[in-house]
């Protein structure tokens, strides 16, 4: 292709070479030429709003605008000279026309882009001014805007609408008056998913988070490089660090920050990181043989099940691993034992070991199909990659799931919202769409589209898009790994990796589904004692303030290796310290010599075999497998149905779980624990706003208060998943939509 | 001497005495001859007279420390004092953490959070006496002139503690009246009506 040339030119006379689709300011940026922005940002579409990155060209009229404009052959480029010196000071002085004298009680003072270039250009008075409209700051929730701040960038508008998808605010024109607002022009809130990107990329103090207001000066916080741990996209993350306060040293996480030029994180990791656990009163720090760790060690003796989730790490899996080979115990994890099983079957079908797609594949893709996931709060990430490639590629996306999600309807083309239940139905027909006819029987796509309820026109609209996109991706979710039948299910996308250049991506839920499944063998059900880690069992060993028997290091307290959906280790660190023991001390009772590790992270070299310091960019890659004949998928047999009201097991938008569920002070937020239902819901289940209900999901009950919600639809209310005695969360590994019988608590 | 005295810096407008010194004695001999003069002639015993002249007039020359305290200098840098506004009676401090960055003992720790009105409020403040080099880069760098030196260079106490938590340096509200606008080390030069630009004003 012609656009692939490379094209030669100068910066201040130093020749260099633009690689295709390469902006001025990207080669500027790349050979160490520093040009002044302030409206530039990476991961979005150019802005192009503040006019500092102006470069010469000789030979040409005027100035271009380096951060837009792409090279052409030979030009002489110009980053500096007297002219653009006073070209940029004049900008400047504008910024700072009545630009309020508060930097000492700004947040984003000592990291903010109008202080630095006003030192930078030596702007130290005003020598003209106008009339200052009165402005109000708003409050939008979580985030914070003050419009006298505000420099109008648009960074905030374009990342919003480019990068996340929410687009709920908006840029209003009004001259000098012109200010941030909030696109729905109805509400007084925010109505968008917090991820809070805008005060990420927000140059100056106008967007700031409320829960860190004025707790800080930004330079006194240290940052340790980590991973998010509320999802499967593994962000890296900085938790910033100081002192918890004068009189107290202990180390405190004020805030998260991310590299935002060319990355996004959302709300549950930027807001969610007050989890550090503390150790139980009787768990004494200097005497580690004390009642209560002998307590632990017997309970973890005596017990034939140990039950678990994928919240954990690498280092942690394997030592429960070694903790049933040693005594002969079993090991539960629900959601990880469906993740062996799905993939298990997809490897017989496919002849790979693993699904070969990855987030990148997403943002590049201009086909993309989801289903069987609520990818907004499962995985933002995943989200993120299908709003650039959106943006970018103008890609079709179907949605594909039993919820409506109101969020996505800025990018996704086709909303399908197919009967509870009939995932397998769905996939059928989706490889039938998608890669026409290579099943061994006929599919009955009446019958199956009838009883799935995804319309056969939906399906020839997939078809048709199919046939002109060359870059295909399907993601399945955990609803697919969930089910019943997700043997099957896996063959039919195993089959289509194999047959068709679509790339299949299996997003699971929880933080490190993939290397529990890689480390550990797993049982199907739990019998006899339990013990559970992070999760409910007759004694629990837990991660959670003020949950569970005996406290073990949360996962910002220590150390150790994740694997994430694009099967890539990554590496957590300390923010916080824990003054009690972990897993690791626990097993070292009552392992033989041989298999004591003093510290967690010396089990990284038995999983890895590198030690954890030196670990960097390890890679699972997928292998191929020998296989004698494809495993082809089963026909389908009669479609489950789920009649009268449902109740789903969800993440909200911010609580992903019941760690990213306490607030900034440390509590734990029961608020939020509500029953979200359509008003639809409402009337079925004979109950109105504002009620307390109670209803039972396979033997647990539950008590909630029950709230409308008018952008959902339907006959099933969201359930969210984080309950501080963990029966949610447990229930989230399982299938997550359940049949209930709603009643209302008698005041 | 009074403070005004004091404080005048201006070299040449105080009363000071030239003082004639005599040539030292150079040559061997010369240097014998002083000596000698010294010793047994006149001088030693008119020391001694004024000594005893004086203490049989109970004249006491000496300052009756602790009773008794010498005025101190504005510019001198001893404990810190947080002021408070004189109108108002509110705490000068902002919480701006200039003074806890540029600290070269690193010794400044403040907590801050959002008050009740949504205003930076300081809730605590502390220097470490033990570190502190008394640099005064603290009360220069303040931009609301609220960490000040002190002249309180008594540094006795039971506990550390007593010197440096906000409640110790904050003028108590009720001795308002008596806090005195700041001129020490820190404070604007009396001509700095002079030196500000005016910003134009569109109204
Ligand atoms: S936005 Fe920047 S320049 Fe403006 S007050 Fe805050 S720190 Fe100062
Ligand atoms: S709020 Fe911040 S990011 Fe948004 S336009 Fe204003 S200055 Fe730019
Ligand atoms: S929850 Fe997932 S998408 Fe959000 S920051 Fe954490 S890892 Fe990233
Ligand atoms: S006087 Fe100097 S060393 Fe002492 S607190 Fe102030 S800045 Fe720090
Ligand atoms: S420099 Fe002054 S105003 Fe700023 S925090 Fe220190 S004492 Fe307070
Ligand atoms: S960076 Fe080019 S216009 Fe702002």
């Amino acid at each position: 292709m012609k656009l692939k040339k490379e094209i030669k030119f100068f910066i201040n006379d130093r020749e260099v070479i633009a690689k295709s689709g390469e902006t001025i300011l990207n080669v500027a940026r790349r050979e160490g030429f520093y040009i002044p922005t302030m409206c530039y940002l990476e991961k979005v579409n150019p802005i192009a709003s503040c006019r500092l990155c102006l470069v010469d060209v000789e030979g040409s009229k005027g100035s271009i605008l380096s951060c837009q404009t792409k090279p052409t052959e030979g030009i002489k480029v110009r980053t500096d000279s007297e002219y653009l010196y006073k070209h940029r000071q004049n900008i400047m002085k504008l910024y700072d026309v009545n630009h309020p004298l508060e930097c000492g009680v700004c947040d984003k003072s000592g990291a903010c882009e109008l202080q630095n270039k006003t030192l930078e250009f030596g702007i130290n008075c005003q020598d003209f001014s106008i009339r200052e409209p009165h402005r109000q700051i708003e409050n939008w929730g979580k985030i914070q805007y003050d419009p006298s701040l505000c420099i109008l960038c648009e960074r905030c508008v374009s990342t919003c609408n480019q990068a996340i998808g929410d687009d709920a605010i908006e840029l209003k024109f009004g001259g000098y008056g012109s200010a941030i607002v909030l696109k729905d022009k109805t509400s007084q809130t925010l109505e968008c998913s917090t991820c809070g990107e805008c005060i990420a990329v927000c140059p100056v103090g106008a967007l700031i988070s409320t829960d860190f207001k004025y707790s800080s000066n930004a330079w006194e916080l240290n940052k340790v490089p980590s991973v998010c741990t509320h999802c499967s996209a593994g962000c890296e993350i900085d938790y910033e660090i100081k002192h918890s306060s004068t009189l107290n040293h202990d180390a405190k996480i004020y805030r998260v920050t991310n590299n935002f030029e060319n990355s996004s994180i959302c709300g549950a990791g930027r807001f969610g990181f007050n989890f550090a656990n503390v150790p139980n009163d009787e768990q004494n720090a200097k005497n580690l043989k004390n009642k209560k760790f002998d307590e632990v060690v017997n309970a973890v003796k005596k017990a034939n099940t140990i039950i678990f989730n994928s919240h954990i790490t690498n280092e942690e899996a394997f030592i429960l691993q070694k903790l049933k080979e040693k005594l002969k115990l079993k090991l539960v994890n629900h959601e990880a034992y469906n993740l062996q099983k799905f993939l298990g079957a997809f490897s017989r079908s496919s002849g790979e070991t693993l699904p070969n797609g990855k987030i990148e594949d997403v943002e590049n893709a201009d086909q993309i199909v989801v289903v069987g996931s609520r990818i907004i709060v499962e995985n933002p990430q995943v989200r993120y990659a299908m709003t650039r490639a959106y943006k970018k590629n103008r890609a079709f996306i179907s949605y594909m799931h039993p919820v409506y999600e109101p969020l996505l309807n800025n990018i996704v083309k086709q909303h399908i919202r197919y009967e509870v239940g009939t995932e397998e139905g769905v996939v059928a027909l989706l490889s039938e769409a998608l890669i026409g006819q290579v099943l061994k029987f006929d599919l009955d796509v009446g019958y199956v589209s009838g009883e799935t309820n995804v319309g056969e026109e939906e399906l020839a609209r997939i078809y048709q898009i199919g046939k002109k996109s060359k870059k295909r991706i399907l993601i399945v979710g955990s609803d697919i790994i969930a089910h019943e039948k997700r043997e099957n299910i896996a063959r039919f996308l195993g089959v289509m990796q194999k047959f068709s250049n679509i790339k299949i991506l299996v997003v699971p839920e929880e933080l490190n589904s993939f290397g529990v499944a890689k480390i550990c063998q797993l049982d199907e059900k739990a019998t006899g004692k339990t013990v559970g880690y992070n999760i409910t069992g007759d004694y629990i060993i837990s991660a959670l303030k003020d949950i569970g028997h005996f406290s073990v290091p949360a996962l910002n307290q220590q150390e150790g290796t994740i694997i994430d959906i694009n099967h890539k280790v990554k590496k957590l660190n300390v923010a916080v310290s824990f003054n009690g023991q972990s897993l690791n001390d626990i097993a070292n009772e009552i392992f033989d010599p041989i298999d004591c590790r003093e510290y967690t992270i010396d089990r990284t070299r038995d999983i890895f075999n590198v030690d954890f310091d030196s670990l960097e960019n390890i890679q699972i890659d997928s292998q191929e497998i020998e296989i004698d004949c494809t495993e082809m998928p089963n026909e389908i047999s009669k479609l489950p149905t789920f009649d009268g009201t449902l109740v789903y097991n969800s993440r909200t938008y911010l609580e992903f779980n019941p760690f990213s569920a306490f607030d900034k002070n440390g509590k734990f937020n029961y608020e939020n624990n509500l029953l979200i239902g359509s008003e639809q819901f409402a009337t079925a289940g004979k109950i109105a706003d504002g009620d307390e209900v109670e209803f039972e999901i396979l033997g647990e009950k539950f008590k909630r208060k029950f709230k409308i919600d008018k952008d959902m639809r339907g006959v099933i209310a969201l359930n969210p998943i984080f309950d501080k005695n963990l029966k949610a969360y447990q229930l989230s590994s399982s299938y997550k939509f359940q049949k209930v019988k709603i009643v209302k608590v008698a005041k | 001497m009074s403070l005004d005295a004091f404080k005048n810096r201006n070299i040449g407008s105080q009363n000071y005495v030239p003082v004639n010194i005599e040539n030292y004695p150079t040559s061997g001999w010369d240097k014998f001859k002083q000596v000698v003069k010294r010793g047994v002639g006149k001088e030693l015993f008119v020391g001694l007279w004024v000594v005893l002249r004086e203490m049989l007039k109970f004249k006491i020359h000496t300052v009756q420390y602790p009773s008794e305290v010498l005025p101190i200098g504005p510019r001198y840098r001893a404990v810190h004092k947080l002021l408070r506004l004189l109108e108002s009676g509110n705490e000068r401090c902002i919480g701006c953490g200039l003074c806890e960055k540029i600290c070269v003992a690193d010794c400044i720790r403040m907590d801050t959070r959002v008050d009740e009105n949504s205003r930076k409020e300081v809730v605590e403040y502390s220097i470490n006496l033990g570190r502190c080099i008394f640099c005064g880069y603290c009360a220069e760098v303040c931009p609301e002139l609220a960490i000040v030196h002190g002249s309180r260079y008594e540094n006795v106490s039971e506990q550390r503690a007593h010197f440096v938590l906000k409640d110790d340096m904050l003028t108590p509200i009720d001795f308002l009246k008596q806090q005195k606008e700041f001129s020490g080390f820190g404070a604007l030069s009396p001509n700095a009506d002079q030196l500000v630009k005016k910003t134009p004003l569109a109204y």
